[in-house]
């Protein structure tokens, strides 16, 4: 392929918006569950199961280098939006580039690397526990608002030792996810022809 | 043709430049919904939280404003109801207020940014930021989405609510497949007429694009610019130590 063909154009950028639009709603109707503590870490678990539909589907429209990762740093942006602060912005850089090299190594069209780049892109849901992690007392000090039962329940579900769990689950759903949207994708979306 | 006029341009023109609204949703965010700072910075927290409020009768946005302001009572009449409540209610009233009182102002905010910008107005202001068009095509492309998707997604809930598809319902397991495949298949046929008809209008050319939107900074985006600066500014007078009032 040339060097223009690869470049985005216009279709490419607005697919990208389409499905963005697509993931944040359904990942705000999910997060808006991780209110309750006993949620908060099952969100890692149900954002990249749920998420996963839209994304395969996205993933049938990618076909040029980039398109991943700008969706990445579309997720980074509205997280700092939505009040999670800058670390989202990084580990959605760094999943971006993972999930892009994956996908990339399968020549854009690989389904089995679609199912593990949606577990690499996954990985950028763990930027929004860093927060809680990187400053654990002072993560619950700005939380006293919610009263003391609440910082008590979080903080039996999530000692320090559950970030490098949050991370593999954030992988490991992904893959679930992945494998879930495919599913779906031959059943339906093949059908009605929009995959 | 009179709506493409300058002047009419000039009439539509919002009070805050859009640069402004998003420093405001960015500070608001942090500070109010991040909870980020001490003690010290808590009076600077309530002055934030009236400001998009605020912004709202300036714009003459009624209902946006209501609804928040009724949400915001909601949640402060349940702390304040708190400590009367009996056991496990105690405990839900003050989370939920906690919650409340914490997230509304910001989604007003975001409401308030959503409102009063047209994707013009915030396409040009990202082109003033530098921004790469690859960023704000997409961006903007969601912001004009999120309400038929939003939509979309309500009309699907209630089809499928009828035939017992819902949580709670007789068929709750069927939740994910019957919701959400629907909706996405609708959102995506939207989208490619949406895209299409960016397209048609030149969104995908070459060339640079013009703009009519007449936007730019005035007086009151300077002072609300400054504002956001020195509520940077206390936070990290707090970080270094400095006590600037007692409280």
């Amino acid at each position: 392929m040339s060097k223009t063909e690869n470049k985005l154009k216009g279709r490419d950028l607005i697919n990208v918006g389409i499905y963005s639009a697509i993931y944040f709603v359904i990942l705000m109707a999910v997060a808006m569950l991780g209110m309750i503590p006993i949620f908060l870490p099952l969100l890692s678990v149900i954002v990249p199961i749920l998420g996963g539909i839209p994304f395969m589907l996205f993933l049938t429209k990618v076909k040029k280098p980039g398109m991943i990762f700008v969706m990445a740093m579309i997720m980074g942006i509205m997280m700092l939006l939505t009040g999670m602060g800058p670390w989202p912005l990084l580990t959605c850089a760094v999943a971006g580039i993972l999930a892009e090299l994956c996908y990339r190594s399968g020549d854009y069209k690989s389904a089995k690397k679609a199912v593990v780049t949606y577990g690499l892109f996954s990985l950028w849901i763990w930027g929004n526990y860093l927060p809680l992690f990187t400053d654990y007392e002072g993560y619950f000090a700005q939380r006293q608002s919610y009263g003391q039962e609440y910082i008590n329940a979080v903080q039996r579900l999530m000692p320090l030792w559950m970030a490098p769990v949050l991370l593999i689950a954030c992988f490991g759903c992904g893959v679930i996810g992945g494998m879930l949207g495919r599913a779906l994708l031959r059943k339906h979306f093949a059908k009605a022809g929009i995959a | 043709m009179r709506y493409c006029s300058k002047a009419a341009q000039e009439k539509r023109r919002g009070f805050i430049d859009p640069r402004t609204k998003l420093a405001l949703v960015v500070i608001i965010a942090l500070f109010v919904l991040g909870g980020i700072g001490g003690e010290q910075m808590e009076p600077v927290k309530t002055g934030l939280s009236a400001l998009p409020f605020l912004l709202l009768l300036v714009e003459r946005q009624w209902r946006r404003f209501l609804h928040g302001l009724l949400v915001l009572v909601l949640g402060y009449g349940l702390l304040l109801a708190m400590p009367y409540l009996p056991g496990v209610l105690n405990y839900i009233a003050l989370m939920c207020g906690g919650i409340l009182t914490r997230f509304v102002v910001t989604i007003v905010m975001g409401e308030y940014l959503i409102g009063t910008t047209s994707v013009s107005e915030f396409i040009c202001a990202m082109e003033k930021l530098y921004m790469p068009s690859t960023i704000t095509i997409p961006m903007s492309v969601m912001f004009r989405l999120f309400p038929t998707v939003a939509a979309e997604w309500r009309s699907i809930r209630r089809a499928m609510g009828m035939r017992g598809i819902r949580f709670g319902g007789t068929k709750a397991g069927q939740v994910v497949e019957y919701q959400m495949v629907p909706m996405m298949t609708s959102c995506v046929r939207i989208g490619e007429e949406l895209s299409a008809s960016a397209l048609t209008r030149g969104l995908g050319a070459p060339v640079k694009r013009t703009n009519i939107c007449r936007i730019g900074f005035r007086i009151q985006d300077h002072v609300l610019l400054l504002l956001c600066a020195a509520v940077i500014g206390v936070w990290i007078l707090e970080l270094c130590g400095v006590t600037l009032w007692w409280s």
